[in-house]
This record gives structure tokens, sequence and C-alpha cells, in this order.
């Protein structure tokens, strides 16, 4: 009787025992924010662009479907309410080129030499044509991504900035853009006008000092380039003056508050720690006798120029700004752009064939001064980001800082990343732009940040649901 | 574009020992209804196991059997994403074989065998899991063999010693963070994955000393050393997108999985006329020489490495607390506790063996229908205390719950 009575225990145990973790964490908005309304403001970052393009996979997640799909946890009224409205494209083939994949490829001055390698995507377009005019039809066009690939802070006062990038730059803009003839700003007016926006996040300043980073530093970079075909246009390869970032980025703000939206201010990363920058070394020139180093020290003496090469590894040759053939030094940067075949047919950075000195051309080289004009000028921008922040009462993301951290590594949810070229995770296959799982560590830093500011408590993103980098 | 040679680097997070959430104390069926006690008084042959000393007590030869199921859960939340989890509902079947005795009437010398389980458990997440890429499930197994001498030196002292040889195997699979055009999740999900598996075996022994200061008052001291389970030739097989087949090759491993050293001291108090018997033991356990695994693999490429994963335990103090209760000539009841602290600090709590302080209760029964023949049960509760903790190697963090139902029968019979 006893025995029976303690199986009957020992069955009420074995059901009663599931343990049960309770993760109701209550998502709340704070005591100010209100996410009902989500605007998002800021470049190909916040596109979504990715693998070197902008595909409809690639809108779908970015950094701000991600936010607003957290923002939508928080119960009403201050929780976000669909739908999310961006310029969709149709496919994933790439607007208006090719994205890039992993594919095979193959060393022409040695076939055998084979190697997998971001290459331009295959088969046809599936973007272009249908995808030409992006209309909303909701609530009189309603956007709530106005990510404008290659868009930069100072590009905000130019009239026509959508007809011009259709015709000289990436047709992004005049996509989805209510008056082609405006400025940036009357469509950001526009906007704000239709949405109301009641919480934004702007990401805007990067590309006012990538465009000069990505073509090797060949404007002055002084920060006084000049406006170039447009009035208010400046020079697409130079740093954006101080003053001109200052006085658009302060009327982009203004225009994204002028309803009284709350919102997050995100910082300018310091870009050359980004692959595109990191990822071919400075001194890549591998010499295997002393007899190669002997005759390559010696040619360069005959045109008068002092080099010093040693077995093992070298630095490359180069041209600096001014033209002058010289060796690299540590911490100079050679682009990702750089011809693979220059380098390994035709002896860039080193001699050629016949002996002849071919220094790594400056377009394709950040020399110590263009990369410390760059780091100023990041600087500078980001603190004016950080003032207006200060000033305006909002949340201030220093991704800066974030980017510094993902340099050295980050390991989140059992997955080590780095800024390493495909490998390292968090970038996507051009080099500059994240994969979607590096879009979620952003959206995750922007979450934090927001939390910290706002007093708000919103979940974090699960990164590991999101896609890396594509292996074939 | 400058091409590159490819391949994805990352960090294998498998981690294996025999952690406190894979040991058993389930080697006796009275000792496990009695908290897991038993050093100080000799119940039975699973004396062997409990007390190699207490065996040169026996008053006869005994051959004992057990079987058990035991069925773990554990449970995972993260509030930061808002994700929980609940590993897949498994039961393990241990079991324990004891044969053993004074080598002839009124001898002071026995002999013994034991062949019992030390560990037998496994955890089971769902493939999709967001702990994935460090474990998606894990089954960790040892078996030993013990055989026995015990001396029984005079009325007070007893002590024995075995040689214990342990045989099992561990089998891990994870995921890895590479996958092809689908992507991870979904029923196209084409994640890589690594499926560890091998065959572990290691040496080691089990001594101890009874004191019998008197009838109702009873000592034990045991000591059982580390072993070192050793994996050679272990097979590592890799499911990734074929552009990465040569920089993850399937391979073989070697590894080394150490079962901890245990230092107990028991006492066992017998009162109310012989009915009622009180037992206490300490398990002074000796984790905090692995400060980390490592797994080797035969085959390395640039993206595979061995890996050596940092682990940090501390050594840990258990007492347990059991009393048995004799209603008759036929039937006993058993009832215990235990409280057995985590040697897992904070920091290094993996989900791989998510380990928290564990609270033990167990009951048991016994029944004795013919003279020489009795028939043991038990059951066991354990729920460890609810541990928000972080496993810093994977940058991973949540909040963890383990619960598991032991039921175990046993018989014996005296020749």
């Amino acid at each position: 009787m006893k025995k029976i009575f303690i199986i009957g225990a020992v069955a009420m145990i074995f059901t009663a025992c599931r343990p049960n973790i309770q993760v109701n964490q209550n998502p709340s908005a704070g005591p100010t924010a209100d996410f009902s309304n989500y605007l998002a403001i800021g470049n190909s970052l916040t596109a979504g662009y990715t693998d070197g393009s902008l595909t409809v996979s690639g809108q779908l997640h970015s950094y701000p479907a991600m936010l607003f799909g957290q923002f939508a946890l928080i119960p009403p009224p201050h929780g976000a309410v669909g739908p999310f409205i961006q310029p969709l494209l149709k496919g994933d083939w790439g607007y208006p080129g090719p994205k890039y994949i992993l594919g095979m490829t193959y060393n022409p001055c040695n076939p055998a030499d084979s190697s997998l390698a971001p290459i331009p995507n295959t088969g046809a377009s599936d973007s272009v044509n249908g995808d030409y005019h992006f209309v909303s039809g909701i609530n009189n066009n309603q956007i709530n991504n106005v990510g404008v690939p290659g868009i930069r802070a100072v590009d905000y006062k130019v009239a026509g900035y959508a007809l011009y990038a259709l015709t000289s730059r990436a047709p992004y803009a005049a996509r989805f853009y209510n008056n082609v003839y405006g400025s940036p700003n009357d469509e950001l007016v526009h906007v704000v006008g239709n949405l109301h926006p009641t919480f934004f996040t702007m990401w805007l300043g990067a590309n006012d000092v990538l465009g000069y980073a990505l073509a090797g530093g060949q404007g002055d970079g002084t920060g006084n380039a000049t406006p170039a075909l447009l009035p208010y246009f400046y020079g697409g390869s130079d740093i954006s003056p101080l003053v001109a970032f200052d006085s658009c980025y302060d009327l982009a703000l203004n225009t994204a508050i002028s309803t009284g939206a709350s919102g997050a201010l995100i910082n300018i990363p310091d870009i050359t720690s980004i692959p595109f920058f990191t990822t071919v070394p400075a001194n890549g020139l591998k010499l295997t006798r002393q007899g190669q180093a002997d005759t390559l020290t010696a040619i360069y003496a005959s045109h008068g120029i002092t080099a010093s090469f040693n077995v093992g590894a070298n630095y490359f040759m180069i041209q600096d700004n001014a033209g002058k053939t010289r060796q690299a030094v540590p911490g100079e940067l050679i682009l990702l752009s750089v011809p693979d075949t220059s380098i390994k047919c035709h002896g860039w950075g080193s001699v050629n064939a016949a002996g002849v000195p071919m220094p790594i051309p400056n377009n394709y080289v950040l020399t110590t001064d263009e990369i410390q004009n760059i780091r100023t000028a990041t600087t500078n921008f980001n603190a004016y980001i950080k003032y207006e922040a200060n000033i305006h009462h909002l949340a201030y993301v220093d991704m800066n800082s974030y980017f510094t951290k993902l340099a050295s590594g980050i390991t989140y949810d059992g997955i080590h990343y780095s800024p390493a070229f495909v490998t390292g995770g968090a970038f996507s296959l051009d080099g500059v732009h994240p994969t979607q799982r590096g879009y979620a560590l952003i959206a995750n830093e922007i979450i934090r940040t927001i939390n910290s500011f706002y007093k708000s408590n919103i979940p974090s993103v699960d990164i590991n649901q999101y896609k890396g980098v594509t292996f074939p | 574009m400058k091409k590159q040679v490819l391949a994805a680097a990352f960090l294998l997070s498998a981690i294996t020992t025999f952690g406190a959430g894979y040991q058993l104390n389930l080697q006796g069926i009275r000792q496990l209804a009695m908290g897991g006690t038993g050093a100080a008084w000799t119940w039975d042959a699973s004396t062997i196991f409990y007390n190699p000393g207490g065996l040169g007590r026996m008053k006869n030869i005994q051959v004992y059997a057990s079987g058990l199921t035991i069925s773990p859960s554990t449970a995972f939340g993260n509030t930061i994403v808002n994700s929980s989890a609940v590993t897949q509902r498994q039961t393990f079947t241990p079991f324990n074989f004891y044969v053993g005795g004074p080598i002839q009437q009124d001898s002071k010398f026995a002999l013994g065998l034991g062949i019992y389980t030390v560990a037998g458990i496994g955890l089971k997440w769902d493939d999709q899991w967001i702990g994935r890429y460090m474990v998606q499930s894990i089954n960790l197994s040892a078996v030993c063999f013990q055989p026995t001498v015990a001396y029984r030196v005079n009325e007070l002292i007893s002590v024995g010693a075995g040689f214990v040889y342990a045989t099992g195997s561990m089998d891990i699979r994870q995921a890895l963070p590479v996958h092809g055009q689908n992507g991870p999740g979904g029923s196209a999900d084409d994640d890589g994955t690594l499926h560890l598996h091998g065959s572990a075996s290691g040496l080691g022994f089990n001594a101890g000393v009874q004191l019998k200061p008197s009838d109702n008052l009873q000592f034990g001291f045991t000591y059982r050393s580390q072993i070192n389970m050793g994996v050679s030739n272990g097979t590592a097989t890799f499911n990734v997108p074929q552009s990465l087949a040569t920089s993850f090759p399937n391979t073989n491993f070697d590894t080394q999985l150490p079962l901890p050293q245990v230092a107990t001291a028991g006492v066992a108090y017998r009162t109310l006329e012989d009915r009622l018997t009180l037992q206490f033991d300490l398990n002074y356990t000796g984790w905090n020489s692995y400060d980390s695994l490592r797994i080797n693999f035969s085959t390395h490429t640039s993206s595979l490495q061995d890996n050596h994963a940092p682990r940090h335990y501390r050594n840990t103090l258990t007492p347990r607390a059991g009393a048995n209760y004799k209603l008759g000539k036929v039937v006993s009841l058993m009832a215990g506790a235990a409280f057995e602290p985590t040697p897992v600090t904070n920091g290094f709590v993996s989900p791989d063996l998510p380990d928290a302080d564990r609270v033990v209760g167990s009951v048991g029964v016994t029944i004795k229908p013919f003279p020489r023949f009795t028939i043991l049960t038990a059951c066991e509760g354990i729920t460890t205390l609810t541990r928000n903790a972080s496993y810093d190697f994977g940058g991973f963090s949540g909040t963890y719950k383990t619960q598991a139902i032991t039921l175990g029968l046993g018989v014996y019979y005296n020749f």
C-alpha cells in the first residue's frame, strides 16, 4: 500500500518537473520616449546596403527594420505600430549593380592558383526596371526609412540631389523622393510632415569622410572642398568642410525634431578600421631570397629612391599624394580596391618583369597624413554630433567606440566577430558595409544606448537568427 | 578587389568536462535514498563504491544489481533578448552491479568487484536555439570497473582499496557560424555543424577506512582519485558549405575529460532501539585542477585549430544527510537531503554545462521478503537554484534552472 502511494507521488513529481525560466521582461518605452512612429535617417548603412549593393533582403534586415521590430514589442500607446515602410526592391540580385557573392577566382598569371573571393553576382538583374519608382501608397507616401546610399550630411541642402544622383551616382534617392527637384532636406520636411515621427535615429556623416578615403585620399584633405557642378555640392572625393557639415547636420536634425520627436544620434566610426582598408597588408611584399631584395634595393637606388628590402615581409613601394615614390611606412593602408592582378602579375608595389619601378598608385593608398586627415575630420564631426545630442537632449550612440571594440574582436552569443574581411563575420563582401549579423550588432548597441538614455526597456535582437557571409 | 584565400576562422566552443552536472551519485539505491550518504555504514555490497573499507565488514558474499532512470531537464532564459529554451526530455538509465564478501566464513579478508555508472547523462537543446554555436547536444557517459580488496584489522578498523578502470564516451554536436544560401533558422537551415564523438578511458583508485568504535557509532573516510578520461582518435565530423570543405576536413581529435578526485568523511549513528540510523557525509571534491580544456585535432587548417577553452573550477564541499528507519523485519524507510555547491564560477557557466548549486531530496523503501533477499527502491529529486550567469568566453549569458527526477530499483542476495 505504501509503495503504491509512493509510486503515485513519483508520478506527480514527474509531471511537475519541467523547469521554466520566465523571460517576460515587460518591454517599456520609459518615462519620456514614444516609439509609436519611428523614422530612420541616414545613408547606405541605414538603407541596409550590404555586399556592395542594395537588395530586398538587405533592406528587410536593415538595422532600422530590426529596431522597429524591437520597438513593436513595447505595448501601446508608446510601442511601434506598423507598418514600417521601406522603399523595398523586388529582388536580391542587387540594385542598380550586382551585389558581390563568393565564387572561385583564378590568378591570371598562374591559373593553377584559385581561391574563393568576392565576384559580381551572376544571372539577370531582378530589380532595376520594375522597382525604379517606389510609391508606398500608404498615408500620403509614408516612408519610415530614408536611408539613401551615398548621401552625406552636406548633401542635405543640394537642390535636385535626387536627379543628380540619378545621372551620376547610384540612383537611390530618385526611387522614392517625393520631389526629385527638391533637396534631401525638403524630402525630410515632407516625410516628417506626413509621419509626425515620435522617435527617430540619425546616422549621417560617414560618407563625409568615406568618399575621400575610398578615393585613396585624392582630395586635398583639408576640409576645404569646394562646391562642384551644383551649388552646395561639394567634391565627392574630398572630406566635407566642417562648417558645411555642421550647418547641414543641424538643418537635417532640426527638421527631424520639428514635430517634437525624441531620438538617437549615431556618430561616425573610425572608417580606417574597416576591412576595405585593413585587408591588404602594407607590408605584403614577400621576398624569399636575399638576391631579390638586393636587386630591388639597387633598382630603386638607381632612380634616386632610398628603400630597403630584406628576406621576408617588406613594405610595398607606393606613390604618395604629391606623386613621389617611396616605401610605405607602418600604419599606412592599401585599399581593397587595388587590382589583384596588378600586384600578382604586374609587380605593383615593387618592380615589373622588365625591372621598372611600379609603385602602387596613390588612389589605392592612404598615407599617414591622409589617415590623420580622416581621423581629424571624424573627431570634429563627432564632436559636433555629440554637441547637438547634448543641446537637444537626444541619445548619443557612440558607434565609434563600438567599432573600436569590434576591431579587437567581440564575442556575442557564441560567435566571435572581428573586422577581418569575410572571415570576421561582421563585414560583408564589399569590405565597408556590415553583414546582417553586423547590422544586428549595431542595432543592439543602439538599443543599449536608448535604454540607458531614455530609461526604456527594449529587448535586444537575437543576432544568431540573421545571416553572416553566405558561402557557396 | 583583392582576391583572398578565404576560410572562416572562429571559435570552437565545444567545452566538456565531467562537471558536476554529469556526475552521478547513484551508485547505491539505499544510499541514494539517504541523500547520497554511505561512507560510514556498511549497508550492502555497494559499499565497494561508497567505502571499500566497509567490504571488510560484510558477513556473506553478496550479489547486488540495480538499475535507474534519470530524466534531467534544463531551462534557459535571457531577458535581454527575450529568449527562452528548454532541453528536450531525455531519460538515461545508469546501472550498478556489485559482488563481494569475505573470502571465507569469518575471514578478515574480503574481495569484491563493482561495476557502476559515474556519469551517464546529457542535454539536448533544439537545434536552432540561441546557444547553438556552443552546443546543440551533449552526452557524456562513464562506467567504472573496480576490483576491490578489504581487510578487517580488528573490530575497530577495516580498510579497503580498489583499482578503478573507467570507460565511457562523449558525443557533442554544435552549430558552426558558417552557412550557405539559406542561412540559419527555419526548415532549410544550412548552418554548418560539428559532431565530436569519441571513446574515453582512464585509471584511478578508490580507497577507504571504516572505524567502528561501537555498534551504534561508525566513521568512514574515503578517497577516490581523479580519473583522467583520455579520448584518443575521436571523430570530428564537419558539415559545412562545399566551398569550405577543405577548411574543415573531417578529422580525429584527442582530449581529456577529467573525473574529479573526491575525499569523503562520514559518520553514522544508530539509535531508538536500533531502528533509526542517521548518517552525515561531507564530500570534498577537487575540481580546481582543471583550468582549461583542450581539444587537439589531428589535422589543422587556417580555420581549424586546436581548441582551448578556459575553465576555472573551484573545489566544493558537499554536505549530505540521510536516515534509515526500520519499520519492522521486512520494511525500512529512508529519506535524505544534500546541498551540492557548484564548482563552476561565474563567467564560466556555459550552456553545455549550465551548472548551479543543487538541492537534493530523496526517499526510498526497502523490503526484505525473504531472509537473504532484499528489494530496494528510491526516488530522488534534484533542482538547481535559479542561476543568472555568463559564459564570457562565448559572450553568452542567461538564467538557467535544471531539474531531474531519478527512480531506482535494486535487489541483492546474500549467499
